[in-house]
């Protein structure tokens, strides 16, 4: 079975076209704006990996990750954000995220590691 | 603030050591003047006694002999020698009758009826029995005076008459002189001199000054001679004869010994000042020193706190302003990564352009990449700025730091070579701090080089100690300066081109990370900056 991913970012345009082609490389792909509607679709749906943005409006990505790991802790989830601070990224370390990335990243180096985190589920990850 | 310490512990020195002056000086004038005027009593007296003894001798001759022996003038010679038999103090003696005249003589002069009648000590005598005369010239033209004692028989009443030897008179009044230049003498009421003087005159002329500035009795006077010398003047009255016994001396003269403790104390007053001048000089000059070191210090803080307060408000400023750009970025690039996965064959055969298409969206995203160093950066620029300890690797702040300036180097053809230690550990630090020292020190040897020159950075392992090494074969450092490179604000640059902080702050963050910072300079040939961090920094 494929990889299922969910990603979580504000900004549409870049969400859209993410998500866009992430399934054009035949990734099972969900995105959403917000992490509210990120938490409510992880009850409704199995998913592997969780690509989160930190600075959102209404719940951040750093209360997201400590919810996901309380409710599912099934999830890897990398963080792919435009802020590098010193202190998201230990929270992220702390919450057990997979990785940490600093936007922008090539479409090549997130898949490699949705592709890892997927590996370290010990998932089918094709 | 030295005049201050110098008056506070000179004043009271010269204040103590005045009045202890002033002190003994006064009680030495007041003990001379009392012994000055118990010298005079004293003398007064033994001329008194002197004088008393002589009348008393003539008065027991005078009542026991009577005037048909002593008119033989073989009798008289032999009472003379009676008389001297203890004391040559009679030059002559002579009798008279009531008429004055020398009825008889015994003595080393022709005398033998000379006429004394009207002399005043004549008429003195038959008035009053007994006369001490002044000292007058007489009929011989010498100096003398006479003791008279009357005979009244009657009918013939008459006189016995001696002369006094002017000589030990005079010998028992100076007995009186004290000193180098004090004098003793008589003068009688109206001034004049009764025995010579020392000084100013001669017997029998007149003293310079007024006998009535001598009270009766006896006192101490302090009196200005006619040349304007002052002089200290014992005066003592004699009881029984209108003389006035006087003791001069020179009121310095006692003085004397206190001169020389005063010079003494002087001498001592002088050095204690140098003493005490040197001392607080010394100790006032190292305070001010140790308070301008201490000043200089904290300006120095000061200054790299403002330095790194406004380094970290920069990098926040610089994060800020790379997040903002990341996001659209991130869009940017991923809408053009649609675009190119959607230019299929159909969209190629479709349009003309579909070549140029495909080869713009890439170079978007190529651009996307290069401005995406860019932010990435400035975030790593921003994070070194906040304090912490990182596991790092020498040799990478050393590249990291290279790269800021290779650009530089390489429009100057300046040749930069590295010789690091590719087996060097790591170490615990301040990654960005040691990157600042790094950097600050390339910079200088920048600076340094002409173009075409050339710096070697060197890295390697020494103990428990890592070694970065910058050399470059620049200017180098006069040797005067050497002293003064790492002081804050020192700087050879322009005006406006150098803060003078650079190595100030290296110096100072060397020391927080627990490290040391030194250099080899050759001026001509070059400068080498060696700094040495610990394996662990705590």
């Amino acid at each position: 079975m494929a990889v299922r991913v969910l990603v979580v970012d504000d900004e549409q345009d870049f969400l859209d076209s993410i998500v866009k082609r992430l399934e054009l490389r035949g990734i099972e792909v969900d995105g959403v704006g917000t992490g509210a509607a990120a938490l409510e679709l992880l009850t409704s749906k199995q998913v592997d990996v969780v690509v989160l943005d930190i600075k959102m409006p209404g719940m951040d990505g750093i209360e997201v990750l400590r919810q996901i790991r309380v409710s599912h802790p099934g999830v890897e989830v990398i963080v792919l954000t435009g802020h590098a601070s010193q202190e998201f990224r230990e929270l992220g370390r702390e919450l057990e995220a997979f990785d940490y990335l600093i936007k922008p990243v090539r479409l090549d180096t997130l898949l490699e590691r949705i592709q890892a985190a997927c590996q370290r589920l010990g998932a089918d990850c094709t | 603030m030295v005049l201050t310490a110098l008056a506070v512990a000179l004043i009271p020195l010269y204040v103590l050591g005045a009045a202890i002056y002033i002190y003994f000086a006064s009680a030495q004038q007041q003990s001379h003047r009392a012994e000055l005027l118990d010298l005079a009593v004293n003398r007064a007296n033994a001329v008194q006694l002197f004088l008393a003894e002589r009348t008393a001798l003539l008065e027991a001759l005078a009542h026991t002999a009577s005037l048909d022996r002593v008119d033989e003038p073989s009798e008289l010679a032999g009472l003379l020698r009676i008389l001297n038999q203890r004391q040559h103090s009679f030059v002559d003696l002579g009798v008279l009758d009531a008429d004055g005249r020398h009825v008889a003589y015994a003595g080393p002069y022709q005398l033998q009826d000379r006429d004394y009648a009207g002399e005043p000590w004549f008429e003195e005598t038959l008035a009053r029995g007994v006369d001490i005369s002044d000292v007058f010239l007489g009929f011989r033209g010498v100096p003398h005076f006479v003791v008279a004692v009357l005979r009244d028989d009657e009918p013939r009443p008459w006189v016995l008459r001696a002369t006094i030897d002017s000589e030990l008179f005079t010998t028992l009044v100076r007995s009186g002189q004290v000193g180098m230049t004090g004098d003793a003498y008589i003068v009688n009421r109206a001034g004049t001199y009764q025995t010579p003087p020392r000084f100013g005159g001669g017997i029998l002329s007149t003293a310079p000054f007024d006998t009535s500035i001598a009270p009766p009795g006896s006192r101490v006077v302090l009196r200005t001679l006619p040349d304007g010398r002052r002089v200290l003047s014992a005066f003592s009255w004699l009881p029984s004869k209108d003389w006035l016994l006087v003791i001069d001396r020179d009121p310095r003269e006692p003085l004397a010994p206190l001169q020389l403790a005063w010079k003494l104390a002087l001498v001592g007053l002088a050095v204690g000042t140098v003493l005490i001048a040197g001392a607080i000089v010394f100790h006032v000059r190292q305070m001010v020193g140790r308070l301008a070191a201490e000043d200089r210090k904290r300006v120095a803080m000061e200054a790299q706190l403002a330095h790194s307060a406004r380094l970290v408000s920069l990098g926040r400023m610089a994060a800020g302003v790379a997040h903002e750009i990341n996001n659209p970025l991130a869009a940017i690039g991923q809408l053009a990564g649609l675009m190119e996965d959607l230019i299929d064959d159909d969209f190629m055969r479709s349009s003309p352009h579909g070549e140029l298409f495909r080869t713009n969206v890439r170079k978007i995203q190529e651009h996307v990449d290069r401005t995406r160093d860019i932010t990435h950066r400035m975030l790593g620029f921003a994070r070194r700025m906040e304090p912490h300890q990182d596991t790092l690797n020498p040799n990478d702040v050393v590249e990291e730091a290279l790269s800021f300036i290779e650009r530089e180097a390489s429009f100057r053809e300046v040749r930069i070579t590295r010789q690091l230690d590719p087996a060097l550990p790591m170490i615990r630090s301040d990654r960005a701090q040691l990157q600042q020292v790094i950097l600050n020190l390339l910079n200088n040897a920048l600076d340094a080089v002409s173009n075409g020159g050339q710096i070697v950075v060197a890295t390697r392992a020494i103990d428990d100690l890592v070694e970065v090494q910058i050399g470059d074969d620049g200017v180098g450092i006069p040797r005067e300066l050497r002293d003064r490179i790492f002081d804050p604000f020192f700087t050879t640059k322009e005006p406006g081109k150098g803060s003078g902080l650079g190595l100030s702050i290296c110096h100072t963050v060397m020391q927080q990370l627990n490290g040391s910072i030194t250099f080899d300079s050759e001026p001509g040939r070059g400068t080498t900056f060696r700094v040495r961090l610990p394996r662990e920094t705590m």
